[in-house]
């Protein structure tokens, strides 16, 4: 069943980043990622990722950009999160075990 | 990008969920004066090729949901404010942006565009369940 939600909700960006807190886009698609596995695919930086990393079971943040994934690693470290990881590759082809997570988040991915 | 999704699919375990979030280069940014609920001054377009390349990513989502491998759970539109100090900073992000148009259609005179601008660009969001 489908349904309509969030039309014209605004959400707060900043040119530090050109997109809204993480934990402020996450609550907006209104998935519960407590306890959960989560995957970010195209996941740059980890924007996303590390702010999932707060409630989540895991999360793995998987990208092509190598240097993304350095400053990602070197995020969550500053962060303390040990629950987040971040892995070279790309959304054709993830190698990744099937049916291994709960949530995977695509954010401007496809 | 339909490989992607079924890559996706592949991935998540029964009833587990996929949340797409893309530009909506349908809608074209609004450019506010003074705050983000200010009055709408302007708006920014999108160029060719992307929304070309929006149109396959929507058709990639509506592909994987026609053949049955995600059922919809939800989906919508936000709106990111990015705010800008001045007329002549948002003219120098545009200047280097890949996706915008490199020009604000004003839809006000010169004066009611001095001070800080905000724009709201469209996000569009799908969260699929797997089948």
């Amino acid at each position: 069943m489908s349904a309509t939600a969030n039309v014209g909700r605004l959400l707060p960006g900043g040119l530090g980043y050109l997109r809204p807190p993480a934990e402020i886009e996450l609550a907006a698609y209104g998935v519960d990622l407590r306890g959960r596995r989560v995957a970010d695919i195209g996941a740059g930086e980890g924007r996303l990722a590390l702010g999932a990393a707060r409630g989540a079971k895991t999360v793995l943040a998987v990208d092509p950009d190598r240097t993304a994934l350095r400053r990602g690693r070197t995020e969550a470290t500053r962060r303390g999160l040990r629950n987040v990881t971040f892995r070279y590759g790309t959304a054709q082809d993830l190698r990744l075990p099937d049916r291994s997570f709960e949530v995977v988040i695509f954010s401007w991915t496809l | 990008m339909v490989d992607a999704l079924e890559e996706a699919r592949r991935i998540l375990v029964d009833d587990g969920v996929l949340v797409d979030a893309r530009p909506d280069s349908r809608m074209s940014a609004r450019v506010r004066a003074r705050s983000a609920t200010g009055r709408v001054i302007g708006t920014i377009g999108s160029q060719r090729p992307t929304k070309s390349d929006d149109t396959h990513s929507d058709h990639a989502v509506a592909d994987v949901l026609r053949r049955g491998l995600f059922t919809s759970r939800r989906r919508g539109r936000l709106w990111h404010a990015i705010p800008f100090e001045d007329a002549g900073e948002l003219q120098d992000y545009l200047d280097d942006h890949l996706r915008f148009s490199h020009r604000v259609r004003w839809r006000a005179p010169r004066a009611a565009r001095a001070g800080r601008l905000f724009v709201e660009r469209a996000v569009r969001f799908d969260v699929l369940e797997r089948r």
